[in-house]
This record gives structure tokens, C-alpha cells and sequence, in this order.
């Protein structure tokens, strides 16, 4: 099997629970063999990344501390102007919002619940180490006509979102055979493009690339257009930061024949939850991982890198090629937190002596490096940011 | 004011929290805002009236006020009768 520990690490919890995965895409879909350790852990092997405890691996913007009434708050900070927002987290107008110190000390004044809420509602990427997921790990939210596709015929995949999760989706859509165009904003590309360019490289090769001003009501007019002849659209932004963009997807699977349309989220696509913010290593957190590793070697840490994230992609392109299969158009909401705990769970039922020795293993080794892998080859070009913008939205739409 | 304070327009259905304040009156739709709302709803001022937006930041020109909304509503937000305006949003750099 792909999945072993290496001599430099030991494996990846739920790497096994990917390769099962990836073994069914390849199997039912055609997809050439990826292995789940590869997938979960190329960024962290080819960043040079260690396993991280309780501050998370990589750049560390992730950090799980206790609170006072003996919970852990996991708080993820990678955006300046999120730091603002901290003095109204703690209720403490002279917080030192730059010390990881007085932030942990903070916390350490308050109680968990209090702080879940109250961050959600400021739309931090916030976790508590014992909540459970409110949002099914996969939700049809709307659906729409169906479409017959003629054998042979090359689905078209739209991937508007951005970062790990979606972008993966839509990778592994492309290694199905899939057309696909990476849409980005003139405004805010893609940072993975500028701040990884390695894994960017690895999840986004041989998708067509084009540029869209959403400030401009001639361009969104033209990528709905393009969305409009697509059988595919992944997005990763918040619904209300869609519909903020003039984008309905509602209305466009309603419409659209057959559209598949996959909307990423930390913790769900409709409710309350659609509003708040996960990323990666928080999600892990909320999706119970941090809690199986202390139940396994007596104190939590972080699972993986940003596991949540790959986890999803996975998950995010066999129900595509699942929904592509039936025809039906179908909006499907993606939680990364639910699809955490549900691998977890998954993997439990599978295997869970196995499980809780790796869980046991990892949460020894912070520090050590990840599991070392061979770098996956490019097989297609990466293309220049916005290089397909005028043969993708042309001016006039074609006859 | 107290950042992490909610407050309610006497107004209309806004509510926001606060980040940063210093001494003036907060408003919304023309009236003060306060933390329980009142059980006369005040008029709503046609020159407050062009609606808050969930999830939006908004500021003064000083940065001394900072205000989230937590539930939108018809008012409009404004310090001393000087209309706050939204806070431009940032992107999520690589994840982590």
C-alpha cells in the first residue's frame, strides 16, 4: 500500500482513510492512483515543514490554547485585519493583539463557548477542541434540471475558489479528464499563486487560467456566460460574499441543466453556519481531530497540515463525479469541519487500533519532519496568471 | 465603549458589535444605539436610511470607531450624526 510511515516521520493520520478514497476515484472514475499520504502531505514534505503541537505546522498561524474552564480554543491569525478584531473577541480594549503571549493569556481568561461564539460571529477562524460539526460533511442545497451528456463528451469545470481544498478538487476533476478554467479576481488572486508557488504549481497544472474584475458588471456578466455552457463550478467563497458579487448559484443550478455546482465551506453552506470562517487547521480542530489525539497520548495538537483541506478536496471531487453521473443539476455544500470528523469517524470504524497507534505517534513526534515524498511530476504547463482571460470571456460571446 | 459590546438601533433590526470606540454618541437610523432596545422604536431618519450589510466593517475617517454588523437592518450608521462608511474587506492568504 502507498500509505507508510517514513523513516523521517510517522504517517499521516487518515492518510489511509485518502488512499481508500483515491483507490474508488480510480476504480469508478478512471483516475490515475494517487496515494493519500501524497495528497495530504505534499505541501508540509516539500516546505520542509516538522509536526506541529500546539502551534501548527508550516508558517504556524494556527495556535490551540487552553481556556479557563478547561477547554482549547484554537484561533487562527494569518490575516492582519483580523487581529483587529481580537480586543472585541476578549472584550479588553488594550489588548497587545501582536503577542502570542497576551492573546494566550486571554484566552486562558475566558471560557470556551463564550469565545466559539463570539468569534464566529466576528468571522475569525475559530474551533473548540470539544464541538461537534452542525452541518452534514456533504449537502444537496438546490437542485435543477437534468442533462444527458453524449459519450465521450469533456465536461468543462469553472473553479472560481482559491487556497487548498477547492483548487485540489478541481485538480483532480482535471487528472478525471475534465476542461478546467481557474477564475480568479483582478483584484485579490489567488495568494497560494504568490506564497507557495510549488504546491500551486502541483493542484492547479494544465487549468486554463483567466482574470475577472467582479467590480465590473460587463466581466461577472461574461463569466456567467461561461458558467451558463459549464457542467462544473467550484467556489470556496462565503454564500453571502457570492451573492455580495452579484453571483446567484441558486438561480444558476435552478436553470443551468445538469450543472454541478460545489460550494466549499468551513462549516456549511446554509444557516447560521454558512457565515462563519474555517480554514484548514482550525477545521480540524472543529471536526474533532485534536480531540481524538488527546484521547490517544494525553494532549491534543494539531492533525496533519491544514488536513481538513485535502480532505475535502478529495471528498469534493467524487461528489462531482458522482452528481456528473447522475445528471441531475445539484448545488452541493461541503463542510470541512463535518468531513474531518466524518473521515475520522470512517476511519475508526475501519481500522481503529490501527488509527489510534498513528494518532498516538503523531502526537509524539512534534518536531520531527513530516513524512519525506517524492515530488509529483508536473505533466501540464501552469498557466500565466489571466493568460486564457479573452479566449475564456470573450467580448462577444461566441455563435 | 467596551469592544465586543452589541448594540442595538432603536431604529430598525441593525445590531452590531463594537471593535473600537471613543466617547461620542453611536448611532443608527438617527437614533443612539444601546445595548437593550427601547420599547418606543424611534423614527428612522431618511438621511440614516441606506441599510447596513451583514459581515460589513464600518468606520469613521479617524479609525476611532469600528463597528461589525451582526444583523442588518434599513438604518444607516453614523458617530455624532457623521456617517460611517464600510471598511474594505481582505483576502485569505494561503491556508493554514
Amino acid at each position: 500500500m502507498p500509505t507508510e510511515g517514513s523513516a523521517c516521520g510517522p504517517a499521516i493520520p487518515l492518510a489511509r482513510w485518502a488512499d481508500r478514497q483515491l483507490d474508488a476515484l480510480a476504480r469508478d472514475f478512471g483516475l490515475p492512483r494517487l496515494s493519500g499520504s501524497t495528497l495530504l502531505g505534499e505541501r508540509a514534505a516539500h516546505g520542509g515543514y516538522r509536526i506541529a503541537g500546539k502551534v501548527s505546522a508550516g508558517l504556524g498561524g494556527s495556535r490551540l490554547m487552553p481556556t479557563r474552564d478547561g477547554n482549547w480554543f484554537a484561533l487562527t491569525l494569518i490575516r492582519e485585519v483580523d487581529r483587529e478584531l481580537l480586543p472585541a473577541l476578549f472584550g479588553d480594549a488594550d489588548l497587545d493583539v501582536r503577542d502570542p503571549a497576551a492573546i494566550a493569556a486571554a484566552v486562558l481568561r475566558s471560557d470556551g463557548a463564550a469565545l466559539l461564539e463570539t468569534g464566529r460571529l466576528l468571522g475569525l477562524p475559530v474551533a473548540l477542541l470539544d464541538e461537534q460539526p452542525v452541518s452534514p460533511a456533504i449537502d444537496v442545497i438546490a437542485r435543477g434540471p437534468r442533462r444527458d451528456r453524449a459519450p465521450g463528451h469533456r465536461p468543462l469545470v469553472i473553479d472560481m475558489s482559491a487556497i487548498w481544498a477547492g483548487p485540489l478538487a478541481g485538480h483532480l476533476l482535471w487528472q478525471a479528464g475534465m476542461e478546467v478554467v481557474k477564475v480568479e479576481s483582478r483584484s485579490r488572486p489567488d495568494l497560494i499563486r504568490r506564497d507557495d508557488p510549488a504546491t500551486f504549481d502541483l493542484i492547479n497544472q494544465g487549468k486554463a487560467s483567466v482574470l475577472v474584475d467582479f467590480a465590473s458588471d460587463a466581466e461577472k456578466a461574461r463569466l456567467v456566460t461561461l458558467i451558463r455552457r459549464a457542467d462544473v463550478v467550484i467556489e470556496s467563497a462565503r454564500p453571502r460574499a457570492l451573492r455580495q458579487l452579484g453571483i446567484d448559484a441558486q438561480r444558476l443550478v435552478g436553470e443551468v441543466p445538469g450543472l454541478v455546482w460545489l460550494s466549499v465551506t468551513g462549516h456549511g453552506a446554509s444557516g447560521e453556519a454558512a457565515d462563519w470562517v474555517g480554514i484548514g487547521n482550525d477545521c480540524g480542530v472543529a471536526g474533532g481531530l485534536s480531540r481524538a489525539l488527546a484521547q490517544a497520548c494525553g494532549t491534543p495538537g494539531y492533525v496533519g497540515d491544514a488536513i481538513a483541506d485535502p480532505l475535502t478536496g478529495i471528498i469534493g471531487a467524487r461528489a462531482v463525479l458522482q452528481a456528473l453521473r447522475r445528471g441531475e443539476a445539484q448545488r452541493i455544500g461541503l463542510s470541512m469541519s463535518a468531513i474531518a470528523a466524518m473521515a475520522l469517524d470512517e476511519e475508526r470504524a475501519f481500522d481503529a487500533p490501527r488509527l489510534e497507534a498513528e494518532l498516538r505517534a503523531w502526537g509524539t513526534a512534534p518536531g520531527r519532519p513530516f513524512p519525506a515524498l517524492r515530488r509529483r511530476a508536473l505533466h501540464a504547463p501552469v498557466r500565466p496568471l489571466g493568460a486564457d482571460t479573452a479566449a475564456c470571456l470573450p467580448e462577444r460571446a461566441p455563435c | 465603549m467596551k469592544p465586543g459590546t452589541r448594540l442595538k438601533s432603536a431604529a430598525c433590526d441593525t445590531e452590531v458589535m463594537v471593535i473600537r470606540s471613543a466617547d461620542g454618541t453611536i448611532e443608527c437610523g438617527g437614533a443612539p444605539m444601546g445595548e437593550a432596545k427601547p420599547a418606543d422604536a424611534a423614527p428612522l431618519s431618511a438621511d440614516f436610511s441606506a441599510g447596513t450589510l451583514m459581515g460589513k466593517r464600518y468606520v469613521d475617517s479617524d479609525g476611532k470607531y469600528e463597528l461589525l454588523c451582526v444583523k442588518p437592518g434599513k438604518g444607516s450608521l453614523a458617530v455624532d450624526g457623521v456617517a460611517l462608511v464600510v471598511k474594505d474587506a481582505k483576502p485569505l492568504p494561503a491556508s493554514d
